[in-house]
């Protein structure tokens, strides 16, 4: 356990560097822009290349174990916490997501015109390093530090940059975000003294679970504590209302980090921590993850056709997607889950390209009003270019990974006689988001330009998607098209990991479920494991 | 080089050349045009290759491209009759489309785009074609929608292209949502979606077919193929550049549908094979009426298109599956015939698309009118010429199988000779009726050349007889199955005897009602109630507007306002109360500072820290 190989310093360096980073930048009011700018790309370019590094490195035959594991002392010993890191396949893709979007992220925030560039670079590094630990994170305890750590300059970055509103829209997320850390810490907590196995790691408490259930009434319990706090965090149906908001006025590199990334933590530990550990309360909750992600997917879709400032729009339409995941996980199957954590790499990717992209038409356009545009793409069609691509990937077109990450969802759904139905209320969401999505890529693009904008466009000032607006774009459509084209380079690892930790339940939920109909009787089936 | 080598190169070839467009060539034009054309014509010679390569046999290659659980999707390559004709007819009436646009997309602003989206098109139909599996087909039917409104939008800064491309992909998405359900159900129904072995299942055991499961994949025909109830996206996607609509929205993706569905032939029940013949008829005549109505020389195509879209679907649906293949291949030559004629006449009259304010035009363009004229005949089903030989067979298959449907098909090809002459008559015949007629030049070689081609196409496809022995596989054997019925002599004499009197009386009919260059509509004149009713095309655009704009957005605006005001102002602010339980004191809240909130967010992990470390004390 204690060796310390070189990946998993590699490891260790793809969370401290960030980290150290911003803390010089934090001081570096003084720096010129060129000092500033070198410094930040190694913080945020270092993750990347060690997220690329590692993946090559990555051996998947290790099922039920981590890759490059490392555990270090913190003081804690005797309760279990230890900085203990390390990658299996389920976080690798995520760990991967981070370090893509943080480039990204990075890359367009070194040339944002923000006052005081210096404190924004190093939030960003702070957000980015925080992220990187999370999803590195196999100690329960760090894994949830290290999304605190990452939540509090999100929170910073919205009240000192963020557009008008901010006020409300900030102290609206923020008692949402708190009340989800909350209810999924106490639900960790619970997690912790009611196994009696005195460690806060994962894997130790999975080995040790899966040996001993809990009780039903014990699951149930500490599963809803899970599920509705991280649920909050995912902007679950109806805890969403701080999403949209929230991201119409953080500044770009925050929205593309929260709404890319950070999110996701919650997806996460139900995927790796939650529905595994706590089968018999997974299937208690079954129904209610069901009926709120419809809500999510069909109520939520039609609240976005009714948007019309593009940010928000795109606020409403991520949280629709989250409907998506949701309904994978409820699958409590490998191909569920699988589709889920593909969903969730590509919907980070496209996500974070959405708002990167909607900062490149406001600065072109001075509004995000989507009736007030239009004739965008004849002056900046490398401009719609792009946003048509990353419009098409959220909309599930084949050649993004969003594409199978929502198909295996439906074929996941369908495989189960008991969520067989949800197949088709589910992909209506195929329909409106087609219907939102190019609604806005017209208002936008295409069609003669509105009154006020016409002058804009006639101007001369408008400019085509600029050298550094086109690299961090590409860096993420790349990664969408990887992960739509060769959806195995994430996928084949996942699988094998994933059978491992749902093969029991798939049986469980297909069979009683089907001839019972009730999720009472599966879960006591399932303690008699 | 293997037949599966030579099938690669027939997708990665287009692949490849819409990738350097996109990438190198959004302003070399000319560049991007060669690129393009020469893709298309490598792919001829990669279908060549390959077609020369397997002969008869039945070429199927697969790969793994995902794995979950249970769940594989896999990629492959199933070579068999039907995917050979289809890849020879979309290869060559491609090229013959790429040729063209090289004239009359000469000087548009936007040519790279055009190009590299005929490339992609191009790459994304053949995927369609030459799929092994039903995952396969719709990854490829969701790229060729792409590529559509992709080229439906190309004349971007007009309000009609954007509002018809979106039109486009959002109807024909509601096709999909039943094509993707039927996918993952037919997945754990079979156990594969594999073409071949889907069919070995049910061909063991016909108990294996499901109705619901059938009907789910057939909305995706619908959609894609422009069947009622989702046909409304088709005559607007004409705003589209002509030799677009030719190739997408009248030769090939269009009858993509079909193909799948006679690719999948062997799933469906004979109820529903029944509802798909009617529905075609029903398309067939519908649109026939339609037609009447419109000036616009495309939309009157656009009408046609549908009409035999519909006879396809019947063909099909009367359990002729390799007929309504036949009338597929032959449809797709004389229609991109039509519409590169109409893309020529309008090329020539400088983009003037009222056929009333044609006239005289076989004088001013003799290639474009002989030719359009022979792809008349053609649809019409004149003896001897390809429309004849698909369409006879598709009326004598209704002849043995249900009467009304043959009296209604029939009824069908008099409609279309009768709004095919008015088409010919008014805009050919007679002197021009505007400056733009009057100054009508006949278009380039790069223009008339591929008319030609198609005209020669569009006599001699038809001729079975003729074709090599490695096509048509289908064809033969529901021709043969229809000689050996009982009385097939008298009722192709019978048919051929109507089928003949419904194309001369149509179109001389048209001749002396319509007049030769008309200046306006006759039947408007004389029949204004009739016309009137006629051009409402039964109101289905109305409702479908009102239905979205009143409805479903009235609706989606009240979840807003709900969303807003319900949620956000009445549960989550009038709440301080809950929010005071979690251990915010009530007036740091009303503060509404966020530095605040940061720093109870730190206090919260000291918290937490001194808990975990006086835990650790006592344990």
């Amino acid at each position: 356990m204690e060796n310390l190989d070189s990946n998993s310093i590699f490891l260790l360096a793809a969370i401290l560097v960030p980290l150290l980073t911003g803390s010089v930048l934090l001081f570096g009011s003084g720096f010129s822009q060129g000092v500033r700018r070198s410094v930040a790309l190694v913080g945020f370019g270092l993750p990347f290349i060690v997220g690329i590094w590692l993946y090559c490195q990555f051996e998947a035959s290790l099922v039920g174990a981590y890759n490059f594991e490392l555990r270090l002392p913190t003081g804690l010993e005797s309760i279990g916490i230890y900085l203990h890191l390390g990658l299996n396949a389920i976080s690798l893709p995520l760990f991967l997501l981070a370090g893509a979007v943080g480039l990204a992220a990075g890359l367009y925030a070194m040339h944002s015109k923000a006052e005081r560039p210096h404190l924004y670079l190093a939030l960003l590094l702070f957000m980015l390093g925080g992220l990187m630990g999370t999803f590195a994170s196999i100690d329960v305890f760090f894994f949830y530090f290290f999304h605190e750590f990452a939540l509090i300059p999100t929170f910073l970055m919205i009240g000192i940059w963020g557009g008008a509103g901010r006020r409300g829209a900030a102290i609206e997320m923020t008692i949402y975000l708190t009340l989800g850390a909350l209810l999924s810490l106490l639900g960790l907590i619970a997690l912790y003294v009611q196994s009696g196995v005195e460690s806060f790691s994962l894997l130790e408490l999975r080995n040790y679970l899966s040996a001993q259930p809990l009780a039903e009434t014990v699951q149930n319990n500490i599963f809803a504590l899970l599920l509705f706090g991280f649920g909050i965090l995912v902007s679950l149906f109806p805890f969403h209302s701080w999403a949209p908001k929230g991201y119409a006025v953080a500044p770009t590199g925050a929205a593309m980090l929260h709404a890319g990334v950070l999110k996701k933590f919650g997806l996460y530990g139900l995927l790796q921590i939650a529905a595994p550990l706590l089968p018999a309360g997974a299937e208690h909750w079954f129904p209610w993850i069901v009926w709120l992600a419809l809500g999510n997917i069909l109520i939520i879709g039609l609240i976005t056709l009714a948007q019309k400032d593009l940010k928000m729009m795109l606020g409403y339409s991520s949280v629709m997607h989250m409907g998506y995941a949701f309904l994978g996980l409820a699958c409590f199957s490998a191909v569920g889950a699988g589709g889920a954590l593909l969903l969730m790499v590509a919907h980070g990717l496209s996500v974070a390209l959405l708002f990167m992209l909607s900062t490149c038409v406001y600065h072109r356009s001075q509004t995000f009003d989507l009736a007030a545009m239009g004739g965008l793409a004849m002056k900046a069609p490398v401009l719609a270019a792009f946003f048509v691509a990353a419009t098409m990937a959220s909309i599930g077109l084949p050649g993004f990974g969003n594409f199978w990450g929502e198909f295996t969802i439906f074929v996941a759904l369908a495989e189960n006689p008991v969520t067989r139905w949800l197949v088709a209320p589910a992909a209506i969401g195929i329909i409106i988001s087609a219907i939102y999505g190019l609604r806005a890529v017209a208002n936008i693009f295409f069609g003669p330009p509105k009154a006020q904008f016409a002058e804009r466009l006639e101007s001369g000032k408008i400019v085509d998607l600029q050298g550094f607006e086109k690299l961090p774009a590409c860096v993420l459509i790349a990664g969408l098209l990887v992960t739509g084209i060769f959806p195995r380079v994430l996928s084949d690892d996942a699988n094998q990991e994933l059978m491992g930790l749902y093969r029991d339940n798939k049986s469980t939920l297909s069979v009683t479920g089907a001839a019972t109909g009730s999720p009472d009787a599966v879960a006591t089936k399932e303690v008699k494991h | 080089m293997t037949a599966t080598q030579s099938l690669l190169l027939v997708l990665l070839v287009p692949l490849f050349s819409a990738v350097l467009i996109a990438f190198f060539c959004r302003q070399r034009h000319t560049i991007a045009a060669l690129l393009s054309v020469s893709a298309a014509g490598g792919i001829v010679l990669f279908s060549v290759l390959a077609l020369s390569e397997t002969g008869t046999e039945v070429l199927h290659v697969t790969t793994n491209w995902l794995e979950f659980g249970d769940f594989e999707v896999n990629m492959g390559l199933y070579f068999d009759t039907v995917s050979k004709t289809m890849l020879l007819m979309v290869a060559v009436v491609g090229f013959l489309i790429h040729v063209f646009s090289l004239g009359y997309m000469k000087g548009d602003p936007g040519r790279g785009r055009y190009f590299g989206g005929l490339s992609i098109f191009m790459f994304s139909m053949l995927g369609i074609v030459l799929a092994d599996n039903l995952i396969m087909i719709f990854v490829f039917w969701e790229l060729v929608g792409f590529s559509s409104y992709m080229l439906i939008g190309h004349y971007l800064h007009t309000e009609k292209a954007a509002a018809a491309a979106k039109k486009a992909f959002i109807v024909n998405r509601i096709g999909d949502l039943g094509f993707v359900v039927g996918i993952a159900y037919a997945y754990w129904h079979f156990g594969t979606t594999d073409l071949e072995v889907m069919g070995q299942i049910v061909g063991a055991d016909d108990g294996m077919i499901k109705m619901s499961i059938a009907a789910l994949l057939m909305c995706g025909f619908i959609g894609k193929s422009a069947q009622f109830p989702l046909h409304v996206w088709l005559p607007d996607a004409m705003a589209g550049p002509t030799p677009v609509s030719a190739l997408i929205h009248a030769a090939t993706m269009v009858a993509a549908g079909g193909d799948f569905l006679i690719r999948i032939v062997y799933l469906f029940p004979t109820e529903l094979l029944t509802f798909i013949a009617w529905l075609g008829v029903f398309g067939a005549v519908y649109a026939g009426f339609c037609a009447y109505t419109r000036t616009d020389i495309k939309q009157i195509l656009a009408y046609s298109t549908l009409s035999q879209l519909g006879y396809i679907g019947a063909a099909f649906g009367l359990g002729y599956p390799g007929i309504a293949l036949f009338h597929l291949v032959t449809h797709a030559f004389f229609k991109a015939l039509l519409f590169l004629g109409a893309g020529s006449v309008i090329h020539g009259c400088h983009h003037e698309q009222n056929i009333f304010k044609m006239g005289g035009l076989l004088k001013k363009m003799p290639i474009t009118g002989i030719t359009f004229f022979i792809g008349i005949l053609a649809l019409c089903g004149v003896y001897g010429l390809s429309g004849y030989y698909s369409k006879d067979a598709i009326l004598i298959a209704g002849g043995f199988g249900s009467a009304p449907i043959s009296i209604l098909l029939t009824f069908g090809a008099f409609l279309t000779a009768g709004y095919m002459g008015r088409l010919f008559w008014v805009a050919f015949l007679g002197q021009p009726n505007s400056e733009a007629a009057s100054h009508a030049k006949e278009s380039p070689l790069t223009m008339t050349v591929p008319l030609i081609v198609l005209a020669v196409l569009s006599v001699a496809g038809g001729w079975l007889d003729y074709w090599p022995e490695s096509l048509g596989g289908i064809i033969r054997d529901d021709k043969a199955t229809l000689k050996a019925m009982e009385g097939y002599d008298a009722m192709y004499t019978k048919i051929a005897i109507l089928g003949t009197a419904a194309w001369v009386v149509g179109l001389l009919g048209a001749f002396f009602f319509y007049g030769r260059g008309a200046k306006e509509d006759r039947l408007e004149k004389k029949a204004a109630p009739l016309y009137g009713f006629l051009h409402s095309r039964l109101w289905f655009d109305e409702v479908y507007n009102y239905y979205v704009l009143k409805v479903q957005q009235r609706f989606a605006l009240f979840l807003g306002f709900l969303d807003v005001f319900l949620i956000k102002g009445v549960l989550v602010r009038g709440s301080a109360g809950l929010v005071g339980l979690l251990g915010m004191g009530a007036r740091s809240l009303h503060d509404g500072n966020i530095h605040v909130y940061v720093y109870w967010f730190l206090g919260g992990m000291l918290a937490l820290w001194a808990f975990a470390a006086v835990a650790s004390g006592l344990l």
